[in-house]
């Protein structure tokens, strides 16, 4: 078995696409309609091309546990994942410029950096530095 | 606050508070990152840092999951990975990366990334 994808629930799949593609610079690798207005579309990073997938995956939108579950880990204030970053403090820098919002500034934990952003999609995303 | 930030520095509290052992792995690991060509062992790394091999051993463990040699070894095939991409020819890369011989240097590349050095290096120019 291998990883190729892991999926993060989005309320609203166009305009996922646009904040993760514009604001955080994933690319977009594969986009298939599946019926009912969702997509099967799949991001990777501009780094990693060959890396694992990223599926902004609609469940919020047609089934109402997914909804409850995200919102729930939103009010909490939990990301709901986590992307790895060369430098915490430069991203967050260059995020907040284009108007993303941080529930966590960068701080150090350990042998890690962390800061919290809010992907307006329903979800909080952790970026980490290794120290 | 959000429970989460509320969590964030109960654990920073807890588990991190002790400034010297960060120091120490965190000098280790910056360390290995800039000398992962080099021959490197756990008695130059406890010469280094002042500290008892073991502990070293177990202090770097606990703080980043694998033993300094498996963090040396996932850097050398990351790079490794990196110089043959670049062009760089399979044997330069093995030594370039601070391996010393070329056939645990595959064994551990098949093992690691799923590939053999020149299935790689293949998939890479094609």
């Amino acid at each position: 078995m291998k990883i190729k994808l892991v999926s993060i629930p989005v309320g609203d799949q166009e305009k996922a696409l646009e904040f993760y593609t514009s604001k955080l610079n994933f690319i977009k690798k594969i986009d298939i309609p599946v019926g009912g207005g969702n997509r099967w579309l799949t991001l990777v990073s501009k780094e990693e091309q060959d890396g694992p997938q990223l599926l902004l995956e609609p469940a919020p939108k047609d089934f109402e546990p997914s909804k409850v579950y995200q919102k729930a880990l939103f009010d909490a204030g939990l990301p709901y994942t986590q992307f790895d970053v060369e430098d915490v403090q430069s991203e967050y820098e260059r995020l907040v410029k284009l108007g993303v919002e941080f529930s966590v500034k960068p701080i150090e934990m350990g042998t890690a950096k962390l800061a919290v952003f809010n992907d307006t999609c329903g979800n909080y995303i952790q970026i980490v530095e290794v120290l | 606050m959000s429970l989460y930030e509320k969590e964030i520095l109960k654990i920073k509290e807890d588990i991190y508070s002790n400034q010297w052992q960060l120091d120490t792995v965190i000098g280790l690991r910056n360390y290995i990152d800039n000398n992962f060509n080099e021959k490197l062992n756990l008695n130059l790394f406890s010469r280094i840092r002042f500290v008892s091999k073991f502990h070293l051993l177990r202090l770097f463990k606990r703080y980043y999951g694998q033993t300094p040699n498996q963090y040396l070894i996932d850097k050398r095939i990351e790079k490794a990975k990196e110089y043959i991409s670049a062009g760089v020819s399979i044997s330069n890369a093995c030594y370039d990366v601070g391996f010393e011989s070329l056939s645990s240097f595959s064994t551990l590349f098949k093992k690691k990334t799923g590939y053999s050095p020149s299935e790689y290096q293949k998939s890479n120019f094609r």
